[in-house]
């Protein structure tokens, strides 16, 4: 398993992250290390391929409680306008969506 | 508790982010005003800076939530201001609670207590450091893979992380939502045990909370007769830190004396934990950490006038921009990293991989437990506090700090360190784990050791 600058910059396409193109050779260096560090969990597979799938593990209560679909007061000490970028009447200013790109 | 303060702050230890001495007046005001002091009357607390609270702001180490201030506060801390305990101050951190040194804050990193050139262990270095110097005498921070534990091993303190679902993580920003839980620091285990039983209980705005009879007050036994210890031979390999054997050796003998019986046990998937939690934790942070795109809340980057041009000017960029320079490098290794495994193609061979594995961890713990051992025994960590910079180039080798801690978080199990002498003048750390919810067992068993060992005392 290798991890190539290409698979870098798609990545960083998918998480909405800018990554400078100097950053991109140490970047990708890294990101190789840390891939293949966890591609050992591989391995564990093939050692125990007869086993029955195991059952995903989450921790926590048995069964998340259903709760009752109500509205409830939010309980702000200030409104979303005192910590917005840019909020105006009511609503989050942001810039507008720009031509689609290729990913 | 102002002056205090200061003086760790003129110290270079850069272990506090946010305090005011009007806030803290405001805060002893609301303790003297209670009609019945509560059990934490008047105790100041650090409080990690991933927990938020309204008077102050909250900046997980980030700059892309500098200045941010919460509009409402977590559940622990109502539960804890209600039992009479103070904030004190926020804590460094790193960033976003990444990292195993407290060298990963956008705000420098947390040194040492005892030492200015290492360091004090992470993510929730800033707490512990601050009880290590006996600024406060308890902090919270958070585990999502042993970030209470490990810098409580380097700093020579006790750390607790309870059961997951124990805790209400309501208010505590979200790393990894399978693995997050608010754990504490105490200079005792009673002081721990104390802001613990306080935090735990249900809480209707986290559905992973469980119903559970609250935690006693801990009370040490007069000895641990019928007491079953296991000591898990994968965590005692054979290049342990020589002094951190030493350490671990003098715990289990001295449990020996205190009558419990002592046993090798075998948890073989442990050794899976690291790789496994640098798959779910980087896909569950991943996702998390989505919501920071300059929309809402936090500092907007805007990119310079230059390349506006070329990249469009549009929303996808304003995202890009602010969260490309929003992010410290950790943080955004991880994000890729967890973009990637859960990436079309790659789904399978890693998430799948690691949840599979995730579960073997868990029912290690499950047999062990159900074959008659009341708590496991290990190190809290392979060697005592490293140097600065030591590890930062490597982020592997930075992840292996979190070997002997990260199986329990992994298996959402109750777990704390306590200091069990030193090496070198550098703190060493005992792991006990428990099973689901069995803090009160650990807690009283550590609170009996912790009277049988000298915790400032070289070990040979």
């Amino acid at each position: 398993m290798s991890v190539t600058a290409k698979d870098v910059e798609h990545v960083a396409r998918l998480a909405e992250l800018a990554v400078e193109p100097g950053e991109l050779p140490e970047l990708t260096a890294q990101m190789d290390r840390i891939v293949g560090f966890v591609a050992q969990l591989g391995a564990d597979r093939a050692d125990e391929a007869d086993e029955a799938v195991v059952e995903r593990y989450v921790p926590g209560p048995e069964a998340t409680p259903l709760r009752e679909d109500v509205v409830r007061p939010a309980d702000l000490a200030f409104p979303p306008a005192a910590i917005a970028p840019e909020f105006v009447e009511g609503f989050f200013v942001v810039p507008k969506l720009g031509p689609m790109e290729e990913s | 508790m102002a002056s205090r303060l200061e003086e760790v702050g003129r110290s270079g230890l850069n272990a506090t982010l946010a305090w005011s001495e009007a806030a803290l007046l405001a805060e002893a005001a609301r303790a003297d005003a209670m009609a019945t002091p509560g059990p934490l009357h008047g105790v100041p607390l650090a409080v990690k800076d991933n927990i938020v609270t309204t008077e102050q702001p909250t900046t997980c180490g980030s700059r892309i939530l500098e200045g941010y201030r919460s509009p409402y506060n977590a559940t622990v801390i109502e539960r804890l201001r209600a039992a009479g305990a103070m904030v004190a101050c926020k804590s460094n951190l790193d960033e976003f609670a990444m990292g195993s040194s407290t060298e990963h804050s956008a705000y420098g990193r947390v040194q040492h207590p005892l030492d200015p050139e290492r360091v004090p262990g992470g993510s929730s270095g800033g707490s512990a450091a601050l009880v290590a110097a006996g600024v406060v005498p308890a902090g919270l921070g958070s585990e999502t893979g042993g970030s209470v534990r490990q810098p409580a091993s380097f700093c020579g303190i006790v750390g607790v992380k309870p059961t997951y679902g124990r805790v209400s993580r309501y208010g505590l920003v979200a790393f990894g939502s399978s693995l997050d839980c608010v754990s504490v620091f105490g200079r005792t285990v009673a002081d721990a045990a104390s802001v613990l039983t306080v935090m735990a209980g249900l809480d209707s705005r986290d559905a992973t909370t469980v119903d559970r009879p609250a935690l006693g007050p801990v009370t040490a036994p007069a000895s641990l007769q019928g007491m079953t210890i296991g000591l898990p031979s994968e965590y005692f390999p054979a290049d342990l830190d020589p002094g951190v054997k030493a350490g671990c050796d003098t715990a289990i003998a001295r449990m020996r004396d205190l009558g419990a019986r002592v046993v090798k046990v075998s948890l073989p998937h442990s050794g899976l934990a690291v790789p496994t939690y640098y798959v779910i934790a980087p896909a569950e942070a991943a996702a998390n950490l989505a919501r920071y795109d300059g929309a809402r809340y936090g500092p907007r980057f805007e990119q310079d006038r230059a390349s506006r041009a070329d990249r469009g000017g549009d929303l996808r960029a304003l995202y890009r921009t602010t969260r490309g320079k929003g992010f410290g490098p950790e943080v955004r290794r991880r994000i890729l990293v967890g973009t990637y495994v859960l990436s079309a193609g790659y789904y399978d061979a890693y998430y799948g991989r690691a949840q599979a594995a995730r579960a073997r961890i868990g029912s290690d713990f499950t047999r062990a437990f159900g074959s008659g051992i009341d708590l496991l025994f290990t190190p809290t960590t392979p060697t005592p506090a490293f140097k600065a910079g030591e590890k930062t180039g490597d982020p592997v080798a930075m992840y292996l700090a979190d070997i002997f801690v990260c199986p329990a978080s992994l298996a959402g199990l109750p777990a704390m360190s306590i200091p069990v002498g030193r090496t070198e003048g550098l703190p060493v750390g005992g792991q006990l784990i428990a099973a689901p919810f069995e803090e009160a067992k650990m807690l009283a068993t550590a609170a009996l050791l912790e009277r049988q060992l000298e915790p400032e005392a070289e070990v040979r």
